[in-house]
């Protein structure tokens, strides 16, 4: 993941917080804005950043969109905007990642119609969270913690390569809690699709190569179980 | 000697809490808006107006029953009681006799009982005097034998319905503020009455030809005229008749318009005042509410969050759209300014509401609401909203216990998606309660069932739950590992078989709603039952 390079269109508050995160996670990124002033905030900051048109096409053939650009967030201050740049680019590149904030809720689906991957509406989160703080605030905190990893407690996707000792053992059979102190929160038996299966003793999985294990952890104990089953230790 | 009976008698009774009580539950009863019990008193005395005069009617055309003589007897007794009491509740004789007597005993001069007398006296003659009393007492008095005669009176019956309804109340309300107006309509009515009835006997007595006998004919017919409505059992037949006529008919329709628009822009004023206290009186309804101070895209999305999990709430918003909004969905909303200390009182602040949500997209606002409820209510749960990352330290400075940093997190959980799409999709999911699937805490309360045991003891995995951690102030588990610091306790992540479980401890658990919901519920009950043996 580190290899590819991470579009970030718009500069402001919210790609901020974005940005800081995948540089803390040492992704490769740049930072594309059409307003020069906020070029220039973002160039002070030391960030990678580049005056751009998200209009022109070939600007974004020449950033490496169809090429090196493996995701495109769209932060742009408009709805319109971020339709028109998912659209642009999602014609260039059919299997870009493109995740892009919505400011109002109808405009979620335009932006899924127009080839969006990913959609994300601050205000719904916003609300999401203050109603959990309402209702569980001990939750939150561990929510917190979790995913967006302020502690060192991370959630995990572990995919199980081949010819690793866990392929064709079952999940039951796994004990990730006392062999290696993590949690197993659940499963995506490719099997059975693409789906995730919540690891409550209901059913049992039989794991294959391709199945992905989802684990919540220390880094150290997570990078220990990747190193033992076989893989490869990449960026987390 | 009497005066010192008397003097004892007041003040054993301003000691006596059960006539305190007594007098407090009649209050409640009769007087209070604000009780339940009114309410319940009011449509039972509804009724029981209702179906005496249903019965009186009955008797017109139909021989008596002697069960209802028996009834009659028991409504005038109600009746006489409801008066009686409504009397004794109108004004404290004990505390005017105590206040009267303290303030001689401070003045050093003698305390004369008939001074007081006179001052209860008149106290009490307002309440006989007021215009309900009058109604009540003119609702008993027929009943009485030698004042047969009044039966006529037994219609004051039905005004007591006046007392019962607030729908009334409120009509009657609306007249009394355009009394000015309504007086001028009626001096002028007068006036042109008495004009037209005089002008109508001079043309159209019978000597003129015409069907006008006497005074009284000449104003029936004035008014008939005047209201517009014209019967034509009387017209005028005279040339100067009909002039007078048609005179009368334009400024009756001029008197008419007159009147409906003071009556039209009476409702009109009180409307919003009646549906602000309506607001008002269901805020005060409520428990354990909360308060959400902005209803913009944030306030919509947690309102109808709210209204899902059927939990009470009150909404406030000072743009009209909003409010509109608001009101249109069924929600209880205030109009007005939220970072004003009287309109969180009116919403609740003191009384039902548990927590404050400031979901205003303004930072500035946010943090003033956040101040002001602080203020009013030290303990209350405060959650605010902050844009920018700079002012979160401000608002936890004004006294917010938690905040929510809208694009920060939008961001944080954009960079999230990165990596690990699975579990991030899994965690939203849970997040938003999306699936049956859910995070849960479970309070280990003393005495229950998990109480000094094990985690292999409690076995979670029959409930189809697992555990997560334990958050735990107890310094018991101090030398266990996977420690996380959270606020003034400890988070124990992944804890072994072996991790004794003691009251106060916190347990995080996923899992199926049913499965949680039920272990809630064992962990409730199995906390009763140690309770209740331990009171036997």
């Amino acid at each position: 993941m580190s290899h590819s390079l991470i579009a970030v269109f718009g500069f402001n508050s919210m790609s901020f917080e974005l940005i800081t995160q995948l540089i803390a996670k040492q992704h490769t990124l740049i930072i594309l804005d059409d307003d020069p002033a906020k070029i220039n905030q973002a160039l002070e900051k030391g960030l990678p950043a580049q005056l751009m048109d998200y209009r022109q096409d070939d600007d974004l053939i020449a950033l490496g969109i169809g090429a090196r650009v493996a995701t495109l967030f769209c932060f742009l201050e408009m709805d319109s905007e971020n339709v028109f740049l998912t659209l642009s680019a999602r014609v260039l590149d059919k299997n870009l990642t493109i995740i892009s904030v919505v400011n109002r809720p109808e405009s979620a689906e335009k932006l899924l119609a127009a080839g969006a991957t990913k959609i994300i509406d601050p205000f719904e989160i916003c609300s999401n969270k203050a109603y959990q703080l309402l209702n569980k605030p001990s939750i939150t905190w561990i929510l917190d913690e979790v995913v967006f990893g302020r502690a060192d407690l991370n959630m995990a996707e572990v995919n199980i390569p081949e010819h690793s000792s866990l392929d064709q053992s079952y999940a039951s059979e796994l004990y990730l809690n006392e062999k290696y102190n993590l949690f197993l929160i659940g499963v995506v038996d490719k099997e059975l699709g693409d789906k995730l299966y919540f690891s409550l003793g209901e059913q049992d999985h039989k794991l294959d190569a391709g199945d992905i294990l989802v684990v919540l952890g220390s880094n150290r104990d997570i990078r220990k179980f990747k190193k033992e089953i076989g893989v490869i230790n990449d960026a987390i | 000697m009497h005066t010192r009976l008397i003097l004892y008698i007041a003040y054993s009774l301003k000691a006596s809490l059960r006539y305190q009580r007594c007098k407090a539950f009649f209050y409640d009863l009769l007087e209070n808006p604000q009780s339940n019990l009114k309410s319940y008193f009011d449509i039972f005395m509804i009724c029981l107006v209702i179906s005496s005069i249903s019965l009186l009617l009955y008797e017109v055309e139909h021989q008596t029953f002697k069960w209802a003589a028996i009834f009659e007897r028991f409504v005038v007794t109600v009746f006489i009681i409801e008066y009686l009491l409504r009397g004794w509740v109108y004004s404290d004789i004990h505390s005017a006799i105590i206040k009267q007597h303290e303030n001689s005993e401070y003045l050093g001069t003698p305390f004369r009982l008939h001074n007081v007398l006179g001052e209860i006296l008149a106290e009490k003659f307002s309440y006989i005097f007021s215009p309900s009393a009058i109604i009540d007492l003119l609702a008993i008095l027929p009943s009485y034998r030698p004042l047969r005669i009044l039966r006529i009176f037994l219609v004051f019956r039905l005004l007591k319905l006046f007392r019962y309804s607030q729908s009334i109340q409120m009509f009657t309300g609306v007249l009394r503020n355009k009394r000015f107006e309504l007086s001028m309509l009626a001096i002028f009515m007068g006036f042109l009455i008495f004009i037209a009835s005089t002008a109508i006997y001079m043309f159209e007595n019978e000597k003129m030809g015409g069907q006008i006998n006497n005074l009284y004919d000449a104003f029936y017919w004035a008014v008939v005229t005047m209201s517009t409505v014209g019967y034509g059992d009387l017209t005028p037949v005279t040339q100067g008749g009909r002039l007078v006529t048609t005179a009368l008919i334009i400024s009756g329709l001029g008197l008419m318009a007159f009147f409906t628009s003071i009556m039209v822009a009476a409702f009109s004023e009180k409307m919003n005042e009646f549906q602000q206290d309506r607001v008002k009186a269901s805020i005060e309804k409520l428990d354990n509410s909360t308060i959400v101070c902005g209803f913009g895209r944030v306030g919509q999305d947690i309102a109808r969050q709210l209204q899902e999990d059927q939990q009470s709430f009150v909404i406030i918003d000072n743009n009209e759209q909003h409010i509109a909004l608001a009101k249109h969905q069924g929600y209880i909303a205030l109009f007005d300014d939220a970072t004003q200390n009287s309109t969180l009182t009116q919403a609740g602040i003191n009384q039902g509401a548990k927590a404050i949500l400031c979901a205003t997209g303004d930072d500035v606002a946010n943090v003033y609401i956040t101040l002001t409820s602080r203020y009013l209510n030290p303990d209350i749960t405060i959650i605010a909203r902050a844009s920018h990352e700079d002012n979160v330290k401000k608002m936890h400075q004004a006294g917010a216990s938690y905040t929510v940093q809208s694009y920060t997190i939008a961001g944080l959980l954009a960079a999230e998606y990165i990596g690990h799409p699975v579990a991030f999709e899994a965690i939203n999911g849970i997040l938003h309660g999306q699936q049956d699937v859910q995070m849960e805490v479970l309070n280990v309360h003393s005495g229950c069932f998990l109480d000094g045991k094990s985690i292999e003891q409690a076995n979670f995995a029959q409930y189809k739950a697992r555990l997560i951690g334990v958050a735990s102030k107890n310094p018991v588990h101090a030398r266990r590992r996977n420690r996380y610091k959270l606020r003034n306790q400890h988070f124990y992540f992944n804890p072994d078989s072996s991790f004794i479980l003691y009251q106060g401890d916190i347990l995080v658990l996923i899992g199926r709603h049913l499965g949680i919901e039920y272990l809630h519920d064992l962990i409730a009950t199995s906390c009763l039952h140690k309770q209740q043996g331990k009171s036997l």
